[in-house]
């Protein structure tokens, strides 16, 4: 299951995409892709563990 | 390698790592996503100077992909545009090693493909691991398929894992050697001279090696490369600013490292030369 942090968002109050692009509202910002996999646990990813994001906001 | 084959005047290889699969459009509006915009660019910097470009796949929203079917779109838009020698990443953090495989079954298949040859740390709680079976699986299929590896040394244990495997498997790795010595911080090798000269003495005999320094550290280690008879590796993967402040393009870091080698009196390797020198 996704992280409940994560959003799908084309644009912040300074960018604005084509493209939809992962957001974390747990920092209020555009994530980096390969930290969008994993905030979707994708692969051997896991969000619960592997994000640091998500650990400190969940703490 | 040495200052004598510096002073030997050979050819120096500039890669163009044109996108990663680390970082995207959030970081960089000049970074290529698209398999149109990532041939854009690797055709401006064949321009430019490179002779080799390094790939990796993504999604339509820029996120990584690993699928031999967005690499083979990919490298089918580069080659319709270029003639470069064409390579395709194998890494990918958290990615079951399966999947890696994947870049590696593209019709034709690449020219050269990324081996990293250890373990290393991404953000606070990941590691990227590496393990000795999976880069010892993936360079069996490179032999098996004509890819040539290049062997990606973050930092000087790795260059022990290049001595192992070339021991443990002389059959495997065809000569000469190329490595891709990689400077930066985290589990890279420590940004110094004292760190770079090290690396290159201990190279296994007749190595071509490519340099590549993360961030600040990309134009000063591309000079080093050049002066010690290496080659060069440049792009927005590794690198996104010209100067502090100034976001780059990926020709822009080319077309530098072309000047910088041409000004150290070193010509220009095109893609045949590319060929020639690295036996492909």
């Amino acid at each position: 299951m996704a992280c409940p942090h994560l959003e799908y968002r084309e644009a912040d109050e300074e960018r604005t995409f084509e493209t939809a692009r992962a957001y974390c509202t747990a920092v209020d910002a555009f994530v980096q892709p390969m930290r969008a996999d994993i905030c979707n646990d994708r692969y051997e990813l896991d969000h619960t563990t592997d994000c640091e994001f998500y650990r400190n906001a969940e703490r | 390698m040495s200052y004598d084959d510096y002073l030997a005047g050979d050819p120096v290889v500039i890669t163009a790592a044109l996108t990663g699969g680390v970082h995207g459009k959030e970081a960089s509006p000049h970074l290529p996503e698209t398999p149109e915009e990532i041939a854009d660019a690797a055709e401006a910097c064949e321009a430019a100077g490179a002779s080799v470009v390094h790939l990796h796949a993504r999604r339509e929203n820029g996120e990584r992909s690993f699928s031999r079917e967005r690499f083979q779109e990919l490298t089918e838009a580069v080659r319709e545009r270029t003639d470069l020698v064409v390579q395709h990443s194998t890494g990918g953090t958290g990615a079951p090693d399966d999947i890696r495989h994947e870049p590696l079954r593209t019709d034709p298949a690449p020219d050269m493909a990324s081996l990293d040859m250890g373990p290393l740390n991404r953000y606070q709680h990941l590691t990227s691991e590496n393990t000795r079976g999976l880069v010892e699986s993936l360079a069996e299929e490179m032999r098996e398929r004509g890819i040539k590896p290049e062997m990606e040394v973050f930092n000087g244990g790795h260059l022990n894992e290049v001595h192992e495997l070339l021991d443990r498997r002389p059959d495997l790795i065809e000569e000469p050697i190329y490595t891709t010595l990689i400077f930066g911080g985290g589990t890279t090798a420590m940004p110094t001279p004292d760190t770079f000269r090290s690396l290159v003495n201990h190279l296994p005999e007749g190595t071509q090696f490519n340099t590549l320094g993360f961030g600040q550290h990309q134009l000063p280690f591309a000079a080093l490369g050049i002066v010690f008879g290496g080659h060069v590796r440049v792009g927005l993967e590794d690198n996104r600013y010209f100067r502090r402040g100034k976001l780059a393009t990926n020709a822009q870091l080319v077309e530098r490292a072309a000047t910088l080698a041409e000004t150290l009196e070193r010509p220009v390797a095109t893609p045949d030369d590319a060929r020639e020198i690295l036996d492909i």
